[in-house]
């Protein structure tokens, strides 16, 4: 037996590029039970629009509106209780700078998904997380996007028949 | 037609050359997903879901099924080699297989993970085969109060079993049946919260959100992770255990046997709490107690051999009755229905194909991971070194495609992002994700079933407590409080916490 290799198990190992927050386990934990609240109040909002019916016959509003009371009556008891301090103690690290290029970059893929075509869309979300989480040159980068776009096409397209959007760019080149 | 010639039958699918193959693929696929820490199951079976669409249902099925039980098979890989689980249900393994690497004995320890394992995984399939038959016949005769009691049962028993709050879990299935409320109401046709979308009368993608909830977020946690990895890599001639290594390690896989096979039925997490009550069964029963947490070699073969034993009995649940127990055999619900076929009483009338070549694969199944895990085994550590930043594009990717091949909607990419942000956030904060899930597949049959007996009782709420509904609520209340009160005993959820904290 040896110890052949160690490898980073996450990537945000380097010094200043991380934008790490630490809030209070306490704060936090009851803005989250907040906003469960406030979802499970939109929800009884527009559940009670719906024909309730009665207990005997409910109707398709009985059962999503007592689900919604249920959400923002369970969110209240959590939110007291973290404000009691008998949740969360200590604090809880947010706002790491991969999280958030991550996010940021998938939310990006939808309005792009169709008008660009699925190939260019991915191959630049691709490209754009390996310069800025793997830290490749541009040229790697877009190297290995090119190459693994071939690759989803041949498997994805050729392969199994998926049809993905092709875009006005590649549709005006005639692929 | 008997059972042994539906057997033959479905070893006859599972053994032709497509059985086979993708057999192969979920086992290997399974494999690689449980070897890189933040791939589990789940992940590793919602981004090939959309692979199975073109597939006969059975050959998808077996595909599906083999990510599950090679994914739990990979997991015990790094959990021995680098301490790190590969998923959930081997974090027991790390603490006296690490210690047996440490002590240049990860050979016996992969031996006895991967031979307790098949061992585990062939008698739930033993099980699994011998009860779900039975148990289907009866539940046809059943109507939809008992159904209701069924469904409930299930869920209540998430929260009791979860090792983190308990308001959060029952607030996260309350979550999770409001999410699967909407779209349009299966018996009405009245539109629920669409907000005007036409795109959401459908409801929820499953696997928009299954990838986001579990997937996306579990990539993000992962990316915050800084620690370095330090792998040990055996050499295949090390493998063999010693005959002290197979005296102590065989009653051990008995016991993790019977406690998979039996924790399995339990919905939530019975692969993971398996574990630990299997370790901390062989503790008690070990001569030399003090060796645990050392490098005993019964701490590996019990739990490895429970986790694996879970598989088969989970799709008990699933398959005779059509609830699904724990996430992955979520997914599998979804898939089945993607492909037309309904788990349930049912299936075994209408597609009996689908379930006998199901259980024959899983049986070939064994076997491929046994092949592939030993052997392999350098070469799957080997992944370890491909940097997580580069792999973060490719699985993002493959999920982006995944999930808009299912509706070929946009708005399904709108979703798991979403969803992949929410679960981000939530599980921060110390929710649980398991719960939603099953919940929100439940939730239409859940309420169907609810407002059917209501109808069909003239209104009554006695419905819900007729004989049939009180023999299955005192069963599955008596085994909750075993559950629990094992539980309890073994220190389950201070060892999760405990290790939560340590991780």
């Amino acid at each position: 037996m040896r110890s052949d290799f160690e490898t980073p198990s996450g990537v945000g190992t380097g010094a200043g590029q991380s934008l790490l927050r630490a809030v209070s386990a306490r704060r936090g934990g009851i803005c989250v039970a907040g906003a469960l609240a406030a979802t499970g109040l939109l929800f009884a909002w527009q559940a009670s629009l719906i024909d309730f019916g009665d207990f005997a016959l409910p109707g398709p509003g009985f059962f999503p509106l007592a689900l919604a009371v249920s959400v923002v009556l369970l969110s209240v008891v959590i939110g007291v209780e973290d404000w009691l301090g008998a949740g969360h103690q200590g604090t809880i690290e947010l706002g790491h700078r991969d999280v958030l290029i991550v996010l940021a970059a998938l939310l990006a893929v939808p309005p792009l998904f169709e008008p660009l075509g699925a190939y260019l869309t991915l191959g630049l979300f691709g490209a754009t997380l390996l310069v800025l989480i793997a830290r490749c040159s541009l040229l790697v980068a877009g190297l290995s996007a090119i190459i693994a776009m071939v690759a989803c096409w041949y498997f994805f397209q050729v392969a199994l028949g998926l049809q993905l959007p092709i875009g006005a760019i590649l549709d005006g080149l005639g692929m | 037609m008997t059972g042994f010639d539906q057997l033959l039958g479905g070893f006859a699918i599972a053994l032709s050359w497509k059985g086979l193959l993708y057999c192969f693929i979920g086992c290997l696929w399974g494999t690689i997903v449980g070897v890189l820490p933040g791939l589990g199951p789940l992940a590793g079976m919602t981004l090939l879901l959309p692979l199975t669409f073109g597939l006969d249902p059975a050959i998808g099925i077996i595909m599906l099924t083999g990510i599950f039980y090679g994914a739990m098979y990979g997991g015990s890989t790094t959990s021995i080699l680098v301490r790190i689980p590969g998923e959930a249900a081997s974090v027991v393994t790390c603490i006296d297989g690490y210690e047996m690497a440490r002590q240049g004995r990860a050979g016996p320890a992969l031996m006895i993970a991967a031979v307790g394992s098949f061992i585990g995984g062939t008698v739930s399939i033993v099980g699994l085969m011998l009860i779900a038959p039975p148990l289907a016949k009866v539940m046809i005769a059943i109507g939809p109060s008992v159904e209701v009691v069924l469904i409930l049962l299930a869920l209540s028993v998430i929260s009791v079993v979860s090792a983190g709050s308990r308001v959060k879990t029952v607030l996260m299935v309350a979550l999770g049946l409001l999410l699967g409320s909407i779209g349009l109401d299966n018996l009405t046709g009245v539109a629920r919260f669409t907000f005007g979308y036409t795109s959401m009368a459908g409801g929820l993608s499953f696997t928009s959100l299954a990838i986001g909830l579990f997937g996306i977020s579990e990539i993000l946690i992962n990316l915050e992770k800084t620690e370095t990895i330090k792998a040990i890599r055996p050499k295949f001639k090390d493998l063999m255990p010693r005959s002290k290594d197979l005296r102590d390690s065989a009653p051990a896989i008995g016991r993790a046997s019977a406690i998979g096979f039996i924790f399995g039925v339990i919905p939530g997490v019975s692969h993971v709490v398996s574990t630990f009550v299997s370790y901390a069964v062989e503790k008690r029963f070990s001569a030399h107690p003090e060796e645990f947490g050392h490098g005993a070699i019964a701490g590996v073969a019990g739990p490895e051999t429970a986790n694996n034993a879970v598989t088969g009995t989970a799709m008990i649940p699933l398959l005779a009755l059509g609830i699904p127990s724990i996430p992955a055999t979520a997914i599998l619900l979804s898939a089945l229905t993607i492909h037309g076929v309904q788990p349930g009483p049912l299936l075994l009338t209408d597609h009996p194909e689908v379930f006998w070549s199901l259980v024959a694969s899983m049986y070939i199944g064994n076997v491929i991971l046994l092949i592939l895990n030993l052997p392999l085994v350098g070469i799957f550590v080997n992944l370890l070194r491909i940097p997580y930043a580069w792999l973060v594009p490719i699985i993002l990717i493959i999920s982006i495609i995944g999930v808009y091949s299912v509706n070929f909607s946009v708005a399904d990419i709108w979703i798991m992002a979403i969803s992949g942000g929410v679960g981000y956030i939530l599980r921060k904060f110390g929710y649980e994700m398991a719960g939603l899930l099953l919940a929100f597949v439940l939730g239409d049959r859940l309420e169907a079933s609810f407002r059917l007996a209501l109808t069909m009782s003239g209104g009554s709420y006695a419905t819900f407590a007729d004989h049939a509904s009180i023999i299955v609520l005192a069963s599955v209340l008596g085994l909750l409080f075993a559950v629990q009160a094992l539980a309890w005993l073994f220190g389950y959820r201070k060892s999760v916490a405990d290790e939560t904290e340590g991780a």
